[in-house]
């Protein structure tokens, strides 16, 4: 074991080189949420059967004197290095496990506060890696300062080695540069112009008007009435957990998108977003894999839509799955003006779709032949569709990863086929659905040549911006 | 169905270069791709693909006849054994068309892989996006010295794999691919 220095993080100045522990108090911010749940369900269940909650009481105390033991285990074994650009972290008490981050990889590096890591003004730095199916690295938890100390070190590290091997790197645009962003400082103060900033109220409103908050709604009032209806608040306990699950939702995309501001910083457009749990990170339009705007039934009617857009490497594993499959939502939500300016600084087209298929395919979509259609020049291909929500997403021809012809049984009745293109991840791709079969086969017979072509001018503007 | 499924006449490339184990059904009738010198997976594949179904329908005969007959009748468990072999007999029927739909193309730029009967697909994959390539093989496939080759790019629905090449085709097809994609790799 090298010299460590147990409680001691390492200031910006001090020596990285060395092994280093995360902050003592990190096991309690690791399975803090945990326990507040484990709390929560267990006051609930005292409130409502006091018959033997005794027993219960001792075994759950039990547990969670477990979950404690372990993470403080866990803390005893985990150190971290940053050494010839690398950042190794060590961890594990019975298989042991030793991961090396090459920092000339990292896609980007975020600092993240959960709710109980802000109060003990603690952490957590994430480092994104351009792999699709390694999870980058979580240093979990640090002291804030060290974190965005260690942000800017590790990043202009990354930017270092990263220009050195440029030659052989996929383009000098592989490494994502420094930003300044901070979880701590000030929204308004973090430099740059402010391009959108989401309205609380109407946050609030769109999160009730959305798919979600409808079913929680739904929830909640089922449970009151059946309340009020039996008369005896015991009958709705065996689904309680579903409506703390639904409740949680709605919570969880509110304090996610809460406070989201957009500004332009000197790598990109800087994101913070978060009520108790905040998020920095930074986008470079030139790793834009698509952009996407949502419109969905209810927020139409008020002029509503959602931004979103996708960014290459896989997502940081969040706290909850339905987060992780959905985009980041660059506007949570936000009037059609705001969204447009918005995919103006992202893309250089302003091109909506509006080429339609041919009528005869209303026969196969009867349900939403009304939102088909897709454009394209000769950067970005957009292509809208849905039944009752809008979706249109913007994919520059540059990120294609590969074009698609499919024609199944029926389109082929009615001399139809769709053209797919694929970008990396696994979430979004825009579909060129039900057009002419002629029309179908052109589009796949240009698409690619398309494609090479933007991507060679992008390896040629960015050669010349490296 | 069979309607339905019945290929289009064959109306793009003449004849796909070397022998043409199999018949062709014709490119799934876009005009993009006239003049496509369309290659096709080994004769073998057939045969690969037979045994698989027989190996899938006969233990499920098996299987389906003897809990049947077990719990009602010995009569109802025949029906039902016979039932299931003749539904496999009629899978059969399908497949020789299935792999006859598989085939695939090297243009300059980009790989086509076209499949399917039902639902026909053509994928069009620059060697540039190429991740990386495997070269599998099953215990059947392999028995009759067969390999699958796969393509990944970095997007998961960009699925093209061509079945039922050659072992020392796909070793080959695989060191040309690779060697292209490095040639054209492109960042994401």
């Amino acid at each position: 074991m090298t010299s460590q220095a147990p409680g001691r993080p390492p200031v910006a100045t001090e020596d990285i080189t060395t092994w280093h522990r995360l902050h003592p108090l990190s096991p309690l911010v690791r399975t803090g949420r945990h326990l507040a749940t484990i709390g929560t369900v267990l006051i609930l269940l005292l409130f409502v059967s006091h018959s033997q909650a005794g027993g219960d009481l001792v075994i759950d105390s039990i547990i969670v004197g477990l979950v404690l033991i372990g993470g403080v285990i866990s803390w005893l074994v985990t150190r971290w290095q940053v050494a010839d650009g690398v950042l190794r972290i060590e961890t594990g008490l019975i298989r042991r496990e030793s991961r090396r981050f090459p920092l000339s990889q990292v896609q980007a590096i975020d600092v993240v506060q959960t709710g109980l890591a802000r109060v003990l003004g603690l952490a957590e730095l994430r480092l994104r890696m351009a792999g699709a199916d390694s999870s980058g690295g979580r240093l979990a938890s640090l002291p804030l300062a060290d974190a965005e100390a260690l942000r800017q070190r590790l990043l202009s590290m990354a930017h270092a080695s990263g220009a050195a091997s440029a030659a052989v790197a996929p383009g000098p645009g592989a490494v994502q540069s420094p930003g300044a962003a901070s979880a701590a400082a000030p929204p308004a103060g973090a430099g740059g112009r402010v391009l959108f900033r989401v309205r609380s109220q109407r946050l609030a409103g769109a999160i009730i008007l959305s798919r979600t908050g409808a079913l929680a709604a739904v929830v909640i009032a089922a449970a009151v009435a059946v309340v009020l209806a039996t008369g005896h608040p015991g009958t709705i306990v065996p689904f309680l957990p579903f409506g703390i699950g639904f409740v949680l939702a709605v919570w969880r995309r509110f304090n996610g998108e809460f406070g989201t501001v957009v500004a332009t910083a000197p790598e990109g457009l800087r994101l913070r977003s978060g009520l108790v749990q905040t998020t920095a990170e930074t986008i470079r339009p030139g790793r834009v894999q698509a952009v996407r705007i949502v419109e969905p039934l209810v927020w139409r009617a008020f002029g509503w839509c959602r931004l979103e857009v996708d960014v290459a490497g896989p997502r940081q594993r969040r706290e909850n799955q339905s987060e992780s499959q959905r985009l980041r939502a660059l506007i949570p939500v936000g009037s059609r003006a705001e969204a447009e300016q918005l995919t103006g600084e992202l893309l250089s087209t302003q091109r909506r779709p509006t080429r339609r298929p041919p009528p005869r395919a209303r026969w196969k979509t009867l349900l939403s032949y009304h939102f088909l259609a897709f454009d394209s020049d000769d950067r970005y291909v957009v292509a809208s569709r849905g039944r009752v929500c809008r979706e249109t997403t913007w994919v520059p021809l540059e990120k294609v990863q590969s074009v698609r012809w499919v024609q199944g049984p029926y389109q082929r009745r009615l001399d139809l086929a769709t053209v797919f293109l694929d970008v990396a991840g696994r979430r979004v791709r825009a579909a060129i659905e039900d057009r002419d079969a002629a029309e179908a086969g052109e589009i796949l017979g240009r698409l690619p040549d398309l494609a090479r072509a933007a991507r060679t001018r992008g390896r040629a503007g960015a050669g010349r911006a490296g | 169905m069979a309607t339905i499924a019945e290929p289009d006449p064959p109306a793009g490339p003449g004849s796909p270069a070397g022998p043409a184990p199999l018949a062709d059904p014709g490119p799934p009738g876009e005009p993009g791709d006239a003049g496509i010198q369309w290659q096709r997976p080994s004769r073998l594949l057939l045969r690969a693909r037979r045994i698989q179904a027989a190996l899938v329908a006969v233990p499920a005969a098996l299987a389906g006849g003897l809990i049947v007959g077990l719990l009602a009748s010995a009569g109802l468990g025949l029906i039902t054994a016979l039932g299931l072999v003749i539904i496999g007999l009629l899978c059969e029927r399908f497949l020789a068309r299935r792999v006859a739909a598989w085939g695939f193309a090297e243009r300059r730029d980009d790989l086509m892989v076209r499949r399917g009967v039902m639902i026909r697909r053509l994928s069009v994959i620059p060697y540039g996006r190429m991740q990386f390539i495997d070269v599998t093989a099953g215990p059947v496939e392999r028995s009759l010295g067969l390999a699958t080759l796969r393509m990944h790019t970095a997007a998961a629905a960009s699925d093209a794999r061509i079945p039922g090449l050659d072992r020392a085709a796909a070793a080959k097809l695989r060191d040309q691919l690779a060697a292209l994609g490095e040639a054209q790799a492109a960042g994401l």
